[in-house]
């Protein structure tokens, strides 16, 4: 009897614990509102071919109806497309948190799409891409894209597809998807506030479906140049390394090394031809990758680059000495703790170390960094995909 | 129970630990955040400019900021400057281990500051912008010309044409010395802290200087009627002084007249705002139309007052008074911004947890309040701002 007590309760205890494995919760007595970041592994990978961005198209219409209803408990959501999953961010006073968080899930799973709000919700789009598509920022990302995954790649097209592309997606092809998409099994949740673990599954669990996370696989790329010029019509070029890496890659490190390189071929007193500049580590299953980007005048953009390559290759050649990089990673440990700074960033990094397979508290990662690591880290890199898009055409008349 | 969990809140672990003797330090209000390794330290000195030198205090951020954003960038932190109507407030912040040595950087604001010419004249130009920027377009010329008619006393923080001629010669350390004093100093941290730890890293300020300026001549108000700032729709500023104002109720209040309105005027920009400084309340109304809509605008903005008195009822303030908190606690979801809510109210003159009383008034918040509210402030003579579209020519 004992015994079969005990098998209950270990069946009992399974159960939801795959479920209660895609809730993560980061308590935090002190903070002034609670953060849930929703993320449903579903994106380009999953778009019928001619529906491109009618993942982030459903999110938006499926949110919109409620809106009004988070007005008036005063909480805020942003949605996000991004290329493995719809990121949904709420907001909410302590008081109100869990009735947003209800509306929000039932919306998600369990309300019926409404036409009209597709209708509206596809025309905003289109508006809103359409002025995206003219900024020379907006290129370098496609192109990126297209260079690093190939340019039949689902990755390698924008997230949140085209104007053109979502403008022709009509709202039965949106029922469709929600129904075959935005299931309870591809979802991840984490809170982040003033909140109790317990509080936390009270109110979620009984929206998530006991089971594994599905879905957020990513299909092998089919990379072809390592790099790629292509013509726009501005008066500055931009030049981005990307630099891929896999699953058992030290993040924070890699993180840590793009903002090294940054720090020596980014604007300063010796380099003020220098515009802009910018880096940033996606992650995803499998693994991810770095992304440095500057902004020079069209005919140093080569000479810029190899600086980009170069300083990242110092840092594989020989490791930093220890009193350089006690220095570094002072510097480097502040600002990374100032970009958790928001329950919002903190929430969105630990829904995405789940859905990526990394568990663990993305403020304690920040602290693993060391010399040994850096260099580490800096050797692992293969050689990057560069991307240089400018008026090279018209300097070179 | 909403009370004491939205208290919890905004306040869990909040200390204040009175101003000691000089040398011992400053008022210290600690907002303890045990999850976050983070710190933000929010140093305010409530003090006015010098009469005829308007501008000296944000004179002196602008000379201090860029050493103090070099000295904090080292372990990766930032620095915020900001001169309001009651303090000059510097707020660093960044990893809560680096306690000690963000403090050295905030005390680093408090000594005179020695620049070479060339740092001068980049920090008399950047007052010069600033002065230029609030009058360059409508939605801030709006906001200065009211801030002008029912608060005459308070000059822009940039300072104004006359007092900036003064400042390019006045000796730095006699104006410091007018400003200055370590019992006008006190500090708000919020994150991974205890109040002893950031009392300890604070102690010992500077003493106060003995310089004093030879003269003050009189400030002169910059004259904002001929102004014309870029605008392509009407504005219309309507402002008023409630100087017995019960602080939460004219915040409900000030919320309801923003609902009403925008409710009136579905296409056009409102906002209604409750100024609070330690010169006294005023509600301000901005709003934004066509030029077509001006006239109808003008009316509903005049009559937004008592139209929502009128309308009154327990419901509706209630949910007015829940906005209000919740906007608060949104806006407080980082340490850096919860160390300016919990400041600015403690430098208005009402004491280290005068954030939490606020909090606990806005329950206390009636009909009647609010009534009391409204028909306070539309007992004053309100002073109007319009400015008249541009015409755009098409390229």
């Amino acid at each position: 009897m004992r015994a079969l007590v005990l098998a209950l309760a270990a069946a009992l205890a399974c159960a939801p614990s795959f479920a209660q494995d895609r809730i993560l919760v980061r308590s935090e007595p002190g903070t002034p509102v609670v953060t849930v970041e929703v993320l449903l592994a579903a994106g380009p990978a999953d778009e019928p071919e001619g529906e491109e961005g009618v993942a982030y198209l459903a999110a938006r219409s499926v949110v919109a109806p409620i809106l009004p209803l988070f007005d008036s408990l005063g909480a805020r959501l942003r949605v996000e497309g991004r290329k493995d999953a719809v990121s949904m961010t709420l907001t909410a006073a302590p008081d109100a948190w869990d009735e947003a968080t209800r509306i929000l899930l039932v919306a998600l799973f369990r309300d019926p799409l409404e036409a009209s709000a597709v209708t509206r919700q596809r025309a905003a789009l289109v508006a809103e891409l359409t002025a995206r598509e003219t900024s020379p920022a907006d290129a370098l990302e496609r192109e990126v894209d297209a260079a690093v995954w190939g340019r039949g790649h689902p990755w390698g097209r924008p997230a949140v597809g085209t104007a053109a592309s979502v403008g022709r997606i009509q709202p039965a092809a949106v029922e469709t998807f929600l129904r075959r998409a935005f299931s309870q099994e591809r979802a991840v949740i984490a809170v982040v506030g003033p909140v109790e673990r317990a509080d936390v599954d009270a109110r979620v669990l009984a929206f998530l479906e006991p089971g594994p996370l599905r879905g957020g696989e990513v299909p092998p790329p089919t990379r072809g140049d390592t790099a790629v010029h292509t013509e726009y019509n501005a008066i500055t070029a931009w030049v981005a390394a990307s630099y891929r890496f896999g699953a058992d890659a030290d993040v924070e490190s890699i993180r840590m090394l793009g903002r090294l390189v940054l720090d020596q071929v980014g604007f300063g007193p010796s380099r003020r031809s220098v515009y802009d500049q910018g880096v940033e580590v996606v992650r995803h299953a499998g693994g991810g990758e770095l992304r440095i980007h500057l902004v020079v005048p069209p005919r140093e953009a080569e000479a810029w680059g190899t600086r980009m390559r170069e300083a990242l290759a110092g840092y594989a050649a020989a490791p930093v000495s220890e009193a350089a990089f006690t220095e570094r990673a002072r510097r480097f440990r502040g600002r990374r703790l100032l970009e958790l700074d928001s329950p919002e960033a903190r929430a969105d990094a630990l829904a995405r170390g789940a859905l990526v397979g990394e568990r663990g508290d993305p403020l304690a990662a920040v602290q693993r960094v060391t010399a040994e690591r850096l260099h580490a880290a800096a050797r692992s890199l293969d050689t990057p995909v560069m991307v240089y898009l400018g008026p090279f055409e018209k300097e070179r008349e | 129970m909403l009370n004491l969990l939205l208290l919890a809140a905004l306040a869990a672990d909040t200390t204040s630990h009175p101003a000691a003797a000089p040398q011992e330090g400053p008022a210290v209000t600690v907002h303890r955040q045990p999850a976050l390794p983070l710190v933000a330290l929010r140093l305010s000195l409530l003090a006015d400019d010098p009469r005829g030198f308007a501008g000296a205090g944000h004179l002196m951020q602008h000379l201090h900021l860029p050493n103090m954003e070099e000295q904090a960038a080292r372990v990766g932190g930032r620095v915020q400057a900001s001169r309001t109507s009651d303090a000059l407030v510097y707020t660093v912040t960044g990893p809560a281990s680096e306690l000690g040595y963000l403090a050295g950087v905030l005390r680093s604001a408090l000594g005179v500051p020695r620049p070479a010419q060339a740092q001068m004249l980049v920090a008399l130009n950047a007052l010069s912008e600033e002065r230029a920027a609030e009058r360059e377009t409508a939605a801030s010329y709006v906001r200065a010309a009211l801030r002008q008619g029912i608060f005459p006393q308070e000059l822009p923080a940039a300072g104004t044409p006359a007092s900036a001629a003064r400042l390019e010669s006045a000796p730095l350390d006699a104006l410091w010395g007018e400003m200055y004093s370590p019992e006008r100093v006190s500090v708000v941290a919020v994150g991974n802290v205890d109040a002893r730890e950031v009392a300890r890293a604070l102690r010992s300020l500077p003493a106060a200087g003995e310089a004093r300026l030879p003269e003050t001549p009189a400030d002169t108000a910059p004259a904002l009627a001929a102004d014309t700032p870029q605008a392509s729709r009407a504005w219309i500023g309507w402002g008023v002084a409630a100087p017995e104002a019960d602080a939460a109720a004219l915040s409900v209040a000030a919320r309801l007249v923003r609902s009403r309105l925008r409710r009136a005027m579905p296409n056009s920009t409102v906002e209604v705002e409750h100024w609070w400084t330690h010169r006294g309340h005023a509600l301000a109304i901005v709003a934004a139309t066509t030029g077509a809509r001006a006239a109808a605008a003008r009316r509903s903005v005049a009559g937004a007052l008592a139209g929502t008195a009128t309308a009154l009822d327990d419901a509706a303030v209630r949910d007015a008074a829940a906005g209000v908190r919740r906007d608060l606690l949104f806006y407080s979801r980082t340490p850096e911004r919860m160390a300016e809510v919990l400041g600015a109210f403690a430098d208005r003159g009402d004491g280290g947890d005068a954030a939490q009383r606020f909090f606990a008034a806005l329950d206390a918040v009636t009909v009647d309040s609010v009534r009391a509210a409204l028909e306070g402030a539309r007992g004053g003579t309100p002073v109007t701002v319009s400015v008249a579209p541009q015409r755009l020519v098409p390229n």
